[in-house]
């Protein structure tokens, strides 16, 4: 990408993060409603763990963690504008973009950013309050290698969310009623079980973790965070880590054939 | 007692309409119900898959059995389609208040009210709402009659509380035009219910038992059908939930005359 090109789209995500602050209470309740789900579970893993502190083989604090982690790192895989992509596509809006200079896909990409920012911002200082309200035990990651693998899963993780929601959204072109919202619904039903949102993935019985940890939906949440738990030795990380890359592209290519092929049936209804 | 008759019957008469209305157009996407409705079934499933899987190695979560924990995710659910099976329509208010077509609405010889809550049922919530019942029914439990009576009373508490919520929902729509998030965090806060609420913290059970009755609402009806509740808090459930309700109708007949009538 070009000098020019990238200030573009640098401009594109400056102006989503002041949109964040245009509608300031949207946003606040927007927050408040990740803190009640992030207490509820919680809570829920915290009676659980009080009474039985090796449960699932995790240490109390290897659990709470994880649950707290998820905050971060929903907010770092999870938080995007480009959800709205569904809505244009099934408006007809998407037609002002198709005139004008800029790449669709950088252009939501860089929007995503400034919202995952402004999310990640907000979440770390929920995370400080609740640890100062709730005192919980902490698991402290120290190794260097192992920190270093965690951003760099989350950040992978990050991208694999863009191309799949992405092409999520495209699924309107075929299916544009209620902009795109029922597949939508059932795509979130489906990743809050089997990105690890409620518990670590490998809490499940043998049989269905080999074939959970294998899908793309396990990268988001659950493995930037076994990682973080030291819970993967080095060969396990590095394959989490080229399996991610994999996935990015297939999942790259399939955005780009899709919207491609969906360009080709759009109807721009609405307009 | 005549006049009243024949406006119930108005009433019904309207709210029949209305929800076959609904019921037609949202059959009209096929492809989309099939969506939603997996997704409602399968989110239901999961939860129950989860609290399977946490008993697998855990016995009791807050002194509960895992047929307890489920009884008390049953229940939920039981609440919970009752309000959005419904009261959807208070997903569509904001619009209505933000576009000014809620000034039509007061014009007409019907309840302003009425018409925000229930202008939209949910039909997609049926299938799971007979299944809740169905599961519920097949829980085994027994009762006798005088828990029978306090399982109905704390069960209509429950729905008094859930109604009362979705009018001050709509009241706050009026007042600051902020209902989607409004009615979004009240579902956050009653997912808080599909487990006990013994498993928070004093405080937060405060807060889910007086200020917002979630606790109330959803898990006393769970704790009378399996035996667990005395007479006083059958009481303070009635207190608290025609409590609800009167403010409820307060807050939204006071919004009624903050309603600016903007854009229209």
């Amino acid at each position: 990408m070009r000098i020019s090109s990238f200030k573009k789209y640098f401009q594109v995500a400056k102006t989503s993060w002041s949109g964040g602050f245009v509608y300031r209470l949207n946003f606040v309740m927007w927050r408040v409603r990740n803190v009640v789900q992030l207490i509820a579970i919680y809570f829920l893993w915290f009676a659980v763990m009080s009474r039985n502190p090796t449960a699932f083989n995790y240490s109390t604090s290897q659990m709470l963690t994880y649950i707290l982690g998820t905050s971060i790192i929903r907010a770092l895989v999870f938080g995007q504008r480009s959800i709205d992509a569904q809505g244009e596509i099934s408006s007809g809006d998407l037609n002002n973009y198709l005139v004008k200079p800029i790449s669709y896909f950088r252009y939501w990409f860089s929007r995503d950013i400034a919202d995952k920012l402004l999310n990640i911002l907000f979440s770390i200082g929920e995370i400080t309050i609740l640890l100062f309200w709730l005192r919980p035990e902490i698991y402290l990651q120290t190794n260097p290698l192992m920190l270093v693998s965690f951003l760099l899963a989350s950040l992978l993780a990050m991208v694999m969310y863009f191309y799949f929601s992405f092409l999520i959204s495209m699924t309107t072109f075929w299916i544009p009623e209620e902009n795109g919202w029922p597949q939508r619904f059932f795509i979130f039903v489906i990743l809050e079980f089997f990105s690890g949102g409620l518990f670590p993935l490998d809490i499940l019985p043998p049989a269905v973790y080999a074939v959970l940890g294998k899908l793309p939906s396990a990268y988001f949440l659950n493995t930037p965070l076994q990682i973080y738990l030291g819970r993967l030795d080095l060969s396990q990380i590095v394959t989490s880590l080229f399996m991610m890359a994999f996935w990015i592209v297939v999942l790259r290519l399939l955005a780009n054939r899709t919207f491609r092929k969906g360009l080709k049936i759009y109807g721009a209804y609405g307009r | 007692m005549a006049d009243k008759l024949k406006r119930l019957r108005i009433y019904w008469k309207i709210w029949w309409t209305s929800s076959i209305l609904s019921v037609e157009s949202v059959l009209e996407n096929r492809l989309g119900v099939a969506f939603l409705l997996s997704g409602k079934i399968v989110r239901f499933i999961f939860f129950i898959f989860f609290l399977v899987i946490i008993n697998r190695q855990v016995q009791q979560i807050a002194g509960y059995s895992l047929n307890q924990m489920i009884t008390f995710f049953l229940m939920f659910n039981l609440l919970d389609l009752f309000g959005q099976l419904f009261f959807r329509g208070i997903y569509w208010f904001r619009d209505q208040v933000v576009t000014g077509e809620f000034d039509f609405k007061l014009t007409k010889p019907v309840s302003p009210l009425f018409q925000a809550l229930t202008r939209h049922t949910d039909i997609l919530d049926l299938p799971l709402l007979v299944a809740t019942i169905i599961f519920l029914f097949r829980q085994g439990i027994t009762l006798t009659t005088s828990q029978a009576l306090v399982f109905l009373i704390t069960l209509v508490s429950g729905m008094v509380i859930v109604t009362a919520i979705h009018i001050a929902v709509a009241a706050l729509g009026v007042m600051t035009t902020e209902v989607d998030h409004t009615i979004m965090i009240y579902r956050d806060l009653s997912m808080m219910a599909r487990v006990p609420v013994d498993v928070y913290t004093d405080s937060v059970r405060a807060l889910l038992t007086f200020v917002i009755p979630i606790a109330v609402a959803y898990t006393l009806p769970a704790k009378s059908l399996l035996g667990l509740v005395t007479l006083p808090t059958v009481l303070l459930a009635l207190v608290i939930s025609a409590l609800a309700l009167t403010l409820s109708l307060r807050l939204w007949h006071y919004a009624l005359t903050q309603y600016s009538s903007a854009s229209s």
